[in-house]
């Protein structure tokens, strides 16, 4: 079990998503970076789903209240347990009382954003509509229904002994093994959408040729950033249509907005392009205030591009699969 | 160890080019010569002494196969440089094998005197990675 100690607010408590649940109205919330997510699951022997706290505002304190083991990931927060250092993208273990902080986060070789505690099992919420991540908008799932506060209990889903689930090793962080850069800015690639031909030749350049910077009127609902005004050739207007997180719609400003985790489930803007889903969790880290670039992609490479990322879990599972028995063993 | 395991070395080691084969764990240490008809299995009664009586110093090995990194992957500062104070049981180095990081600790309270493997490169198990002033 641990408490949260701090009291600042939008820490929440996310797995993959609600993923079935569009065809009801109902956003798909779920970790903004789900690889991130789904390593911290795999370092712990947990389902790459399982849920974990999603934590966006730093510092953050949580103190065990009873022994166990947890998993950090996504944004190096220059972590202490207590006064001792830890690394990032790492299993550890907790005796009672001890305490975890996070620190903002470090530059270093990769910014972001968000990092992500995990705990044996995944945090034990009920599951609603096939989720257990937070969905603000309707108050249900996660935590009660809302990010966690100073004083809340949460626990994890499999208790026990630390020694049943062997830590102490960590994993490349897949911003590494897997970067996406153009010059020198973190990428992303992009599907042109529906109305990409509405807009005139020069803004579809620019689109792409531009760095975007991410405004502070980004959130997990979407992220506003600030460029060239993209202009369309003609005024379009469209009944409110299903939309998913990735969708870039543009306003009549002519500055995008991309959908996030907790984007509502539809939307009338005109859609210029969609980021993949492969590449999603490196805008949901990448910084208030940081740019970004655009690349155009295609289906093929979209869905090659899911399958790379799914071959990186795969193999970090086995990896941590081997230690863990190693481990457990010595 | 079990005896039929080192047969089944044996036979591998047989199929190889590699000389010598070498296994150490806790209290059993195996030497196998490629050609020898001798090899030699070392049982030691007890554990080893945690602290080995070497004034000229402590050599840490790699505890596995894999790339020697001295800073973490995401970090530019090395874990440990020479002249730091080590306390027993923290990282002063990682192993890399894939996407897996290992760590490579302290084995006691001690002062870095030199690493010895080089930053970035594959090391074999029981490489010297540092060498250690036990305080």
């Amino acid at each position: 079990m641990i408490e949260i100690m701090s009291a600042s607010a939008l820490a929440t408590v996310q797995d993959l998503g609600r993923c079935d649940a569009l065809r009801w109205g109902v956003g798909t919330a779920g970790a903004m970076d789900p690889l991130a997510l789904a390593a911290g699951n795999i370092l712990l022997g947990n389902d790459a789903g399982a849920a974990a706290i999603e934590v966006p505002v730093f510092p953050f304190q949580v103190r065990f209240t009873q022994d166990g083991v947890f998993a950090l990931t996504g944004a190096d927060c220059a972590a202490r347990l207590d006064d001792a250092p830890l690394l990032p993208w790492w299993a550890g273990q907790a005796r009672a009382g001890q305490v975890l902080s996070l620190g903002l986060p470090r530059g270093g070789a990769w910014a972001a954003s968000r990092a992500y505690l995990c705990l044996a099992g995944g945090v034990d919420v009920p599951q609603v509509l096939g989720s257990r991540s937070t969905q603000l908008r309707g108050a249900f799932g996660g935590f009660e229904g809302r990010a966690l506060r100073q004083g809340d209990v949460l626990r994890a889903a499999v208790s026990g002994s630390p020694a049943a689930r062997p830590t102490g090793f960590g994993l490349v962080p897949p911003a590494l093994a897997l970067p996406l850069q153009r010059d020198g800015v973190p990428a992303m690639r992009v599907l042109p959408a529906a109305e990409y031909s509405h807009y005139t030749e020069a803004s579809r350049a620019a689109f792409w040729a531009a760095e975007w910077k991410i405004t502070a009127q980004s959130d997990r609902y979407g992220y506003r950033l600030a460029g060239p005004v993209l202009e369309a050739r003609t005024t379009v207007e469209m009944r409110s249509h299903g939309i998913v997180p990735g969708v870039i719609q543009v306003p009549s400003g002519g500055q995008p907005i991309v959908q996030m985790r907790d984007a509502q489930p539809s939307g009338g803007y005109p859609k210029l392009g969609t980021v993949i889903e492969a590449d999603l969790w490196r805008l949901g880290q990448a910084p208030i205030g940081s740019r970004v670039r655009f690349i155009e992609t295609t289906w093929e490479q979209a869905t090659a591009a899911l399958d790379e990322t799914d071959a990186w879990l795969a193999e970090a599972r086995r990896l941590v699969e081997l230690a863990r028995h190693q481990r457990a063993r010595s | 160890m079990r005896f039929d395991s080192i047969q089944q070395l044996s036979a591998w080691l047989a199929d190889t080019d590699i000389a010598v084969l070498e296994l150490s764990g806790p209290g059993v240490s195996l030497r196998l010569h490629q050609g020898d008809a001798l090899g030699t299995i070392e049982a030691q009664g007890a554990a080893p002494p945690a602290t080995p009586v070497r004034p000229q110093g402590l050599t840490v090995r790699a505890p596995s196969v894999g790339v020697f990194l001295a800073a973490h992957p995401l970090h530019s500062s090395p874990l440990a440089s020479p002249g730091a104070r080590l306390r027993a049981g923290e990282p002063i180095g990682l192993m890399q094998v894939g996407a897996l990081l290992l760590p490579v600790h302290a084995p006691q309270d001690a002062i870095v005197r030199a690493v010895r493997a080089a930053p970035g490169t594959p090391v074999g198990f029981g490489t010297p990675l540092f060498e250690l002033d036990p305080l």
